[in-house]
């Protein structure tokens, strides 16, 4: 069976039709439905966020949709890519169950995704921009661990939210989506790790788009206090869209001294599906700040990645695995940034490209005046599968202090032949050989976040893209 | 660690060339540009139609290109253009041997330190004093075999028919906006024909100067390696200092034909507030072989990418680039490599070193089109940082539409190593010994490459540097 028809039976299924009555066909009016409906219908939002979405609103409506022209954007053309005009806000600008158990509510790929998570500590859902389900641990809750839909948490008046939303990590002034995201975000997820506290499984957000044509805005934010320890698993899945179907997902990780924070992105998207995050990490003395992006789905996935090390001994291990086919296009845009001495990251992303797949990998390193002592090492590596994919990269480096230890390095390339003759002289065909060999390839970074399923979950969903491929 | 007054005593910043000596020019045009000018440059060098057409065309493209907002800053050099002088003429005639050269001008070369042994022993030297050849002299054997080394002026009317076949095909004046200038203000520079399997062991080599205050220097080469010839050329540039920034905008074209080898070397030496915005291009075609070898010491800002077009299967192309930037210099320097046919192969090695508040920035392109298949390339950059102050970028872009293509590219950001200096000072050297050393270990794989007596003067350049460091 076709898989648009599926796709078409399934959104309906999941109530598109109704989405098609909503007022408002552009972000412009989605604004405008925002704006109205926080005021009205839905739960008053105090005055600071409420400034804090107009400023944001006018910065968006300021700034033009970014251009090749702009060195950022240059391999990914907007213009050509995205009519935000035709977009239409999701569900989740509406009032929806601030939290429920969802059951009933949650679309079967979903849970089969979910199924194979083999533990959590908590669990976020969130269906089209709204958390319809949260979930913790009893004992989390008693140690003061706080995992909440951001509604609620606005809601419950946490300073924190006020102090951090939109503020020091991925503010307004970042950039058009940025200002968009802070404008218009309907719902995401608010997590505190208190002091001491340690947990030892993750953390899970859980995430599905169901309408074509919609635009979602999503955030998160994590704030891990001194010396504490959290994972977290932030994946979304969607159907095969025919329209162009947007999500917006801003991303604040705060982590304190000596805190550890791991952040795992995996995007699953079906066909249509735009993905665009903005990430920012904000790692204090002492902590460590890993993040992992993985990009499977959608036909567009673009990630700004800046990891700050803001104090010494602080630590940022980012890692990044895609794997395109058809005509995807990936675009990876990540910084390092050394503001203090002594301290470390390594990136390295690797991504293979199967028939007219495109990935971009736009990276820096900046050592910032006086950030001595800096270790700092960016690698990106790629495999074209097809006479017809490209891959385009840029590790730069920028450094302004002299006592440091830096390197970058890319490399382009095709499948190596030995390999694959040494497997199949070892009695595979050639099809499983090319298999071994690509996810031997990929492995190199699932080994490096040894969290246990969601290595085997990412294995998993890169055989079935290899296997439906060849 | 070094301490501190020993960093600060390395003396790289003197400039070693800034003198002046007084030579009056035959005939210069006023400060700035316009159409006006630009048919004074071409009336005075008697040129045809054509090439007067084609360089008021490139300077409607001039004015019709925004200053780039990449690279270095340039926010000063709109004024620095008003004051320039686009054209200034030295000497009437040309000369033929060394002993009419004027003594003024023997001095200048003589205080640059060209070796004794340089001009009696290199063949073909034509020295550029101001924007033209003032000596020029070629072999006899040379002539014999029928190669063409002449000032671009006497290409342009010696050879006519070669000349317009080639000029501007290279980089054509739309290429960039400095491309745009030099096409409408071109003045001095070499055309030079290699004919079809004739191999030259000694280089051809011009000496470039620039001497008058606010004097811009246009000059443009056109280089054509025919069929399985194999040639050297080498250009060296100093330039007095002086108050007021200065101005150098170069185009280099160079075609490379099937079989053939050709290798450009450039030791660019241009005091501290030059602007230096060079276009360097070669077409490589089947089986050929380019080598780019780019050293960038002096000048204010220099921003140069010397690039390869592999066009036909099996063209290879190599780029070597050093760069040393001192306070306040700012070389932004590296390479592009092009491959457009299939088995073709590249590598570029770049090294920098950055001293005070110097900046050195590596800027690089890597690209393979679709087809190209079993495209090899490989870049590799090391950056050397002395100073606090110092600072080092590097902008790599690899842009691969081949899947067959292999390309790689790493480069590395490091300072001189207390447990290096160490070492050897527990050997018996200073300081400055020791850091001299390892400063010239950095860029041993770049200077080896040069000709016997450049390396001695970059390895004499270096020890002077040092030599301030003692005390």
């Amino acid at each position: 069976m076709n898989r648009l028809a599926a796709a078409r039976r399934r959104a309906r299924e999941a109530g598109a039709e109704e989405q098609g009555q909503i007022e408002g066909a552009s972000p412009e009016r989605a604004t405008k439905n925002v704006a109205r409906s926080s005021e009205s219908t839905r739960v008053p939002e105090p005055d600071w966020l409420k400034s804090r979405r107009d400023a944001a609103l006018e910065l968006y409506r300021s700034m033009p949709l970014p251009s090749t022209r702009s060195e950022e954007w240059r391999y990914t053309d907007l213009a050509r890519m995205l009519r935000l005009d035709d977009l239409v806000p999701s569900a989740g600008a509406q009032p929806g169950p601030a939290s429920s158990n969802g059951d009933g509510t949650v679309p079967e790929p979903l849970r089969r995704a979910m199924a194979q998570d083999r533990d959590s500590a908590g669990r976020v859902i969130d269906i089209d921009g709204s958390a319809v389900s949260v979930e913790l641990q009893d004992s989390l809750a008693a140690q003061g661990v706080v995992l909440s839909s951001l509604r609620e948490a606005v809601r419950g008046g946490d300073p924190l939210l006020e102090s951090l939303l939109a503020t020091m990590a991925v503010p307004a002034s970042d950039g058009k989506f940025a200002a968009m995201n802070a404008a218009l975000w309907t719902d995401g997820v608010f997590l505190k790790i208190p002091r001491n506290v340690q947990l030892e499984r993750p953390i899970r957000l859980s995430r599905w788009v169901s309408h074509p044509g919609t635009a979602t805005f999503t955030r998160i934010l994590i704030v891990a206090e001194d010396h504490s320890r959290v994972s977290f698993v932030d994946e979304i899945l969607s159907p095969d869209f025919e329209a162009v179907t947007l999500v917006n997902t801003a991303v604040e990780l705060f982590s304190h001294a000596g805190a550890q924070i791991q952040y795992v992105s995996l995007q699953r998207m079906g066909k249509g599906g735009f993905y665009l995050a903005n990430q920012r990490t904000l790692a204090k003395r002492d902590s460590t700040l890993d993040t992992l992006n993985v990009a499977l789905g959608g036909s567009v996935g673009r990630v700004d990645l800046n990891a700050r090390l803001l104090g010494p001994g602080a630590n940022s291990d980012m890692l990044g695995l895609y794997f395109g086919d058809h005509d995807q296009h990936f675009d990876f845009n990540t910084s390092q940034d050394h503001v203090a001495p002594n301290a470390h990251s390594d990136l390295l992303y690797k991504g293979a490209l199967d028939d007219s797949a495109r990935g971009v990998f736009r990276g820096v390193i900046r050592v910032h005046e006086g950030a001595q002592r800096t270790d700092a090492y960016q690698t990106n590596r790629n495999l074209l599968l097809s006479e017809r994919a490209a891959a385009t990269s840029l590790p730069n480096l920028e450094i302004e202090a002299d006592d440091v230890r830096c390197s970058h390095g890319a490399t382009v390339g095709q499948l190596d032949a030995e390999s694959l003759f040494y497997l199949m002289s070892r009695g595979l065909d050639r099809e499983q050989a090319e298999r071994l060999v690509v996810l031997g390839f990929l492995g190199e970074v699932l080994d490096k976040l040894p969290m246990g399923g969601v290595v085997e979950k990412v294995t998993k969903a890169i055989e079935v893209k290899l296997g439906h491929v060849r | 660690m070094p301490s501190n007054e020993v960093i600060q005593g390395l003396g790289l910043d003197d400039y070693k060339f800034g003198f002046v000596t007084d030579s009056e020019p035959v005939f210069r045009t006023r400060p700035g540009l316009d159409a006006d000018i630009v048919r004074q440059i071409s009336g005075r060098k008697d040129e045809p139609a054509w090439m007067l057409a084609r360089r008021l065309k490139a300077l409607k493209i001039y004015e019709s290109k925004p200053m780039p907002e990449w690279g270095g800053d340039l926010s000063e050099l709109q004024e620095t253009l008003d004051q320039t002088y686009f054209y200034v003429k030295p000497q009437e005639q040309m000369e033929r041997s060394w002993d009419d050269v004027p003594e003024n001008i023997k001095l200048t070369f003589e205080r640059l330190g060209i070796p004794e042994a340089e001009r009696k022993i290199l063949a073909g030297v034509g020295a550029q004093y101001d924007s033209e050849m003032v000596y020029h002299s070629l072999k006899e054997e040379w002539e014999a075999k029928g190669v063409i080394f002449d000032s671009i002026e006497d290409g342009l009317k010696n050879h006519p028919e070669l000349f317009r076949k080639y000029f501007g095909t290279v980089i054509p004046a739309a290429d960039n906006k400095f491309a745009a200038l030099n096409s409408a203000v071109w003045s001095g520079g070499s055309f030079v024909y290699i004919p079809p399997g004739v191999q030259l062991e000694t280089p051809l080599q011009a000496y470039f100067r620039v001497n008058q205050e606010r004097l811009g220097q246009f000059e443009r080469t056109l280089i054509i390696a025919d069929e399985g010839s194999r040639a050297h050329y080498i250009e060296g540039c100093t330039a007095p200092i002086y108050s007021t920034d200065s101005f150098h905008s170069g185009v280099i074209e160079i075609v490379v034909k099937k079989d053939a080898y050709f290798r450009y070397t450039t030791i660019q030496n241009w005091s501290n507030n030059m602007y230096n915005l060079v276009t360097q291009r070669a077409l490589v075609h089947r089986g050929a072989h380019m080598e780019w070898l780019d050293g960038n010491l002096g000048s204010k800002l220099t921003m140069k990418y010397p690039s390869c077009y592999l066009m036909e299967e099996g063209a290879h192309g190599d780029i070597l680039s050093i760069a040393y930037a001192g306070d306040g210099q700012h070389q932004d320097t590296g390479g592009k490599v092009i491959h457009v046919a299939p088995n073709t192969s590249s590598s570029i090695v770049s090294k920098s070193i950055s001293k005070g508040t110097g900046r050195s920035s590596y800027r690089g392109l890597c690209k393979v089109y679709d087809g190209a298949t079993n495209a090899k390339s490989n870049v590799e950059c090391d950056a050397l940082l002395i100073n606090e102050t110092s600072r080092t970028d590097t902008f790599p872009y690899i842009e691969i539409d081949e899947r067959s293509a292999s390309v790689g590219h790493e480069a590395t950001v490091s300072k001189v190593g207390d447990e290096q200096l160490f070492y050897l000072m527990s050997r018996g050297m200073d300081e400055a010994e020791a850091m001299a050393l390892i400063v010239r270990g950095f860029i041993e794989p770049i200077a080896k490459e040069l000709p016997l007596e450049y390396a001695v003067e970059l390895n004499r350049l270096i020890e002077l540097e040092m030599e301030g460091s003692v005390g």
